[in-house]
């Protein structure tokens, strides 16, 4: 035992410049296949991108190559674009506030009820993942319009005594982002939740305190950093999202994803597309940014 | 006002079943100020469900619970003037211990100054200054359930109540804070429930303990007279150690249940019918004095057992099977007989 101590310190003592220099390496090594995919498949096509948005646009030819920050100027100076990332960001920021308030309310009542609740909740949060994005499209297609299963529905309840139609509304649009950026919340906060021990709002209730001074005072801010992932992770997906807000929306609504879109197959200009896509990515990633730096603060109790 | 009884809880038949189980039944009790009562009994047996209700946790079905007087079984917890230290402690993560300390007073409007007073001597109290700007997440098991205790004695509440707060520490830290939580009590005369299923954490601390079975109180008096005076069957055999000899006499002679015959003279004697006679295995003695004893046994040696202060002498008689524990080794080997005795008190018989 003492033999082997010994020759184990020796030979860490003399292996410590071999060790500095191997320690690194393993966790690089490790996390290389992912890494591999990423550059490849992300990081690759996102310089060409870079890229792309410099080249030039002349006689609707799709690109010309070349370097101008004319496409840059071009979305910040024309209000239509401007009009649309302000439009994107509002109706994200709108349906991400919503999302979170609707998942936190869910995950609340999956995390206190019975196994049985749970799974009910579970299931029903699973559901919209496991079905594509054009087929719930399809759905809402069936839902709003004025001979919709919301219509009929109402005014057989006598609710209402006029059929009335929300497709192609603003409002469609933000219900069916809502609905897309939904599951990504509720399973964010349910994760969160469950690492809190439940018995602590017993103890909170138990040394005086009332259900709401509880949620004040220990449960909200337990799940204060999860609620600002849950937001940043909906925004993300909200700002991304393309086909349902264009699907559902009235035609006015021009979001930035409709527009890139627009640029890109419409009027063959591949240096704007990609130039409005790169403020996109950059936007996103800057959320991420805020996020994780405001998150190192928040959790700092868990030490 | 009504006249002051004295008395800090009452309970009064309460009662709760979930679905077809009934967990606590027409359960009874009081607590006198400063009394300290302890809940004993094997999981299941309704003791946590019954803290639970006078902590307002769950609700009574039938019944009363009355703090100083005043009814409170309707009243959600925040409004009862009771305070629990959880098994898990059940701190809050995101508070220091000086804050987690402080809710019970902030919740109660308590001017800061006193607070801050308070807060330091409670702390002082269960020997945790220093620590007032730790996270629970940077304390050892014992100093939480310190604080979780700091935390529920700083509103000085009616009653205390105590969920089995020992029984997720390693056994030295237990009788550490067992003899500590003691201290306390003597020191500030708390009122309190304490619910374990350790007999000898019942023993130890407690003015009354109260044996629980299948949502009954089976017994309920002082330490000494549960142990040496059980009400009842359950309570002997829950509290401590015993042998358990059935036995059944017919005509006068004494027999196993198969209707062998066996060695035994009971100062006492039996009348005709069927007997469980249990005696506690270190109040039997075993080789040169058991002769002289008023009950004696002779029984064939089976195996011995070391445990450490004593030996454990496994012995068997027909059908019966009982153990002595003697501090030496006796002069016999495996099979040979041996003669066995134990004195009357030491004897409890139930038909």
């Amino acid at each position: 035992m003492t033999l082997a101590q010994t020759d184990s310190s020796i030979s860490e003592a003399t292996d410590v410049p071999v060790r500095a220099s191997r320690k690194p390496v393993v966790p690089w090594f490790l996390i290389a296949p992912a890494l591999v995919i990423v550059l490849v498949f992300f990081g690759l096509p996102t310089l060409q991108m870079a890229r792309m948005s410099f080249n030039l646009h002349v006689d609707q030819r799709l690109y010309v190559p070349g370097f101008t920050f004319e496409h840059y100027r071009t979305l910040f100076t024309n209000p239509l674009f401007s009009k649309a990332i302000w439009t994107t960001v509002q109706l994200a920021l709108v349906a991400s506030f919503f999302s979170v308030a609707i998942g936190y309310t869910f995950a609340i009542l999956a995390w206190l009820k019975p196994a049985r609740w749970r799974l009910l909740f579970v299931g029903l949060a699973l559901c919209p993942l496991l079905i594509s994005e054009i087929a719930i499209i399809f759905g809402w297609w069936m839902f709003f319009p004025k001979n919709g299963l919301l219509s009929q529905a109402l005014l057989s309840a006598g609710l209402i005594t006029d059929k009335f139609s929300l497709m192609y509304t603003e409002f469609a649009a933000f219900v069916g982002l809502v609905y897309v950026t939904l599951p990504y919340a509720f399973f964010i906060l349910l994760s969160v939740l469950d690492g809190i021990d439940e018995q602590i709002l017993e103890s909170s209730a138990d040394l005086g305190a009332p259900p709401l001074v509880t949620f004040r005072e220990v449960l909200f801010p337990l799940t204060r950093t999860g609620l600002l992932v849950a937001f940043s992770q909906s925004f993300i997906w909200a700002m991304g999202t393309y086909a349902t807000p264009s699907a559902l929306g009235p035609d006015t609504l021009w979001t930035m994803g409709f527009l890139i879109q627009e640029q890109m197959l419409g009027k063959h200009n591949w240096p704007l597309a990609s130039a409005f896509s790169m403020l996109l990515v950059i936007g996103v990633a800057a959320a991420m940014l805020l996020t994780r730096s405001l998150m190192s603060k928040r959790s700092a109790f868990h030490v | 006002m009504a006249m002051d009884s004295g008395l800090a809880l009452e309970v009064d038949r309460v009662r709760r079943c979930y679905g077809a189980v009934v967990a606590v039944d027409n359960v009874s009790l009081t607590v006198r100020r400063g009394e300290f009562v302890t809940l004993l009994g094997p999981s299941g047996s309704g003791k946590t469900t019954t803290l639970r209700l006078i902590g307002g946790f769950e609700e009574i079905q039938s019944g009363s619970i009355r703090i100083n007087g005043e009814r409170i079984d309707q009243q959600p917890p925040y409004n009862r003037d009771t305070a629990t230290i959880f098994q898990s402690g059940a701190l809050f993560p995101h508070k220091t211990v000086a804050e987690n300390v402080a809710y019970g007073l902030r919740m109660r409007k308590v001017p800061k100054h006193e607070i801050d007073e308070r807060v330091a001597k409670v702390l002082e109290t269960v020997r945790l200054r220093g620590f007032e700007d730790r996270y629970p997440g940077q304390l050892s098991g014992g100093q939480k359930q310190r604080v979780a205790l700091a935390r529920s004695l700083v509103v000085r509440p009616a009653v205390l109540l105590f969920d089995e707060p020992l029984s997720a520490l390693d056994l030295s830290l237990r009788l550490q804070l067992r003899a500590e939580i003691k201290r306390l009590h003597d020191e500030l005369g708390f009122s309190a429930i304490y619910v374990t299923h350790d007999q000898s954490e019942a023993m130890a601390m407690s003015s009354r303990v109260a044996v629980m079975n299948r949502g009954r109180i089976e017994q309920i008096d002082k330490p000494e007279r549960v142990f040496h005076d059980p009400a009842n069957e359950f309570v002997y055999n829950f509290i401590g150690e015993s042998c358990c000899m059935p036995l059944r006499v017919t005509s006068g002679i004494t027999a196993d249940k198969q209707g062998r015959a066996v060695d035994i003279r009971l100062g006492k004697g039996l009348a005709d019918g069927d007997w469980r006679v249990y005696v506690r295995p270190n109040r039997v003695k075993i080789g040169g004095s058991a002769a002289n004893s008023p009950n004696t046994l002779k029984a064939e040696l089976h195996f011995v057992e070391f445990l450490g202060d004593v030996f454990r002498y496994h012995l068997r008689a027909g059908a019966l099977e009982i153990f002595a524990d003697h501090p030496g080794r006796i002069a016999k080997g495996l099979g040979d007989e041996v003669e066995i005795g134990w004195g009357s008190e030491d004897m409890k018989v139930f038909q």
